[in-house]
């Protein structure tokens, strides 16, 4: 997989920190705001908010909260809301089995991280042991 | 006068000064130089004294400062109680299970599902229904605006816990919009009655108490409702 890039022309639109619950709601709702501003439908926008709640829950469940990011940018000519999300965690060892439905290492549902992929355009991935995890979405109109 | 007693009343000027100085140093404000003769030395006496009094003005200013903002801390710390018990008494209140008719249940879920809140909200549907001995009841979601995979396993646990105790539970009030994204995320729910909206899963819980209190469906609206579903 490719590693992820920072070096982006995208207009950042904001960076937190996730440390608590409330966190959670709060920037996924910031998400949803920006998703409208996009002139996303209801759904998308649904989709999107959902999508960026899974992430914000695995920083939040496994690697002690970590800060996101929330950028606008053109993706292959067309206007992405993009969000990305940076944990110090303990990594994720096998990407390929996280990426695989009903696999949990916890006490979730196991739909995590593959129904997060089928929920954006584009999902990227990227995970060292013991160094952190790294995950962005992207979601156009 | 001779040099020598010069020297040393300067010196002795001097030892005064330093005196001076190191009780300002140790915390006494209240001391000044007293010049007697006016030679080179007395500017330097004026001018400690004038520090000492600059020195004691910053001080009562900084002193000042610290109290306000203690004063300032205070009140925020207050703030911050009323609102940390503010929480917990929304907690509360935001589960609200009411017995709408004979033998159902509604608990009404309005904003955000934290796990701290379905803990809450599934202790008190559980507790009526022992309580009231319903068997049917009804988890009407319309005031979720997210419904990620940890809320539905909420719901779904909910549901769950709530068949042990033998009664059925209804999901009514599920979005168009998140009954894509559930779909999407992969959540099977079809092991759960839902019904679009709060009437719907009235109109289903009534029909089922019918059945179970006659034996047979006997209002013709409810038979109706159901063909034109």
């Amino acid at each position: 997989m490719n590693e992820i890039s920072f070096d982006n022309n995208w207009e950042q639109l904001g960076k937190y920190p996730i440390v608590t619950e409330h966190d959670i709601v709060k920037i996924r709702q910031l998400v949803r705001h920006h998703a409208k501003e996009a002139r996303m439908g209801i759904v998308e926008q649904t989709r999107i908010t959902t999508a960026v709640s899974e992430l914000f829950r695995n920083m939040f469940n496994y690697a002690e909260g970590g800060d996101v990011l929330i950028e606008r940018g053109n993706i292959d000519g067309k206007n992405a809301l993009i969000v990305t999300c940076i944990d110090q965690g303990p990594g994720i060892e096998d990407l390929e089995l996280a990426m695989s439905d009903g696999y949990t290492s916890g006490m979730g549902m196991g739909y995590g991280l593959p129904g997060t992929k089928r929920l954006v355009d584009r999902f990227e991935i990227q995970s060292e042991k013991d160094k952190g995890t790294i995950v962005r979405v992207m979601k156009w109109r | 006068m001779s040099e020598k007693i010069v020297f040393e009343k300067a010196k002795e000027r001097i030892e005064h000064i330093e005196d001076v100085l190191s009780s300002v140093a140790a915390g006494d404000l209240d001391v000044r130089i007293e010049a007697e003769i006016e030679d080179d030395l007395t500017g330097v006496e004026e001018a400690i004294n004038i520090l000492i009094e600059d020195l004691t003005y910053e001080l009562k200013q900084s002193k000042k400062m610290r109290e306000e903002l203690e004063e300032k801390l205070s009140k925020i710390e207050d703030q911050q109680k009323t609102i940390i018990r503010q929480q917990d008494d929304l907690l509360e209140l935001s589960s609200p299970v009411s017995k709408v008719w004979d033998n159902i249940l509604i608990l009404p879920v309005i904003g955000t599902l934290d796990s701290q809140r379905a803990q809450i909200m599934m202790e008190n549907l559980l507790q009526k229904i022992v309580d009231t001995g319903c068997t049917m009841s009804i988890l009407d979601i319309t005031g979720v605006p997210t419904v990620d995979t940890q809320v539905a396993n909420h719901l779904l646990k909910t549901v769950t816990s709530a068949r042990l105790l033998g009664a059925d539970c209804i999901i009514s009030g599920i979005s168009p919009a998140i009954a894509q994204t559930i779909v999407h995320l992969g959540i099977d729910l079809s092991v759960i009655k839902t019904k679009a909206t709060l009437q719907d899963a009235m109109i289903y819980a009534m029909r089922k108490n019918n059945q179970l209190t006659h034996g047979k469906i006997k209002s013709d609206h409810l038979s109706e409702t159901e063909e034109t579903e």
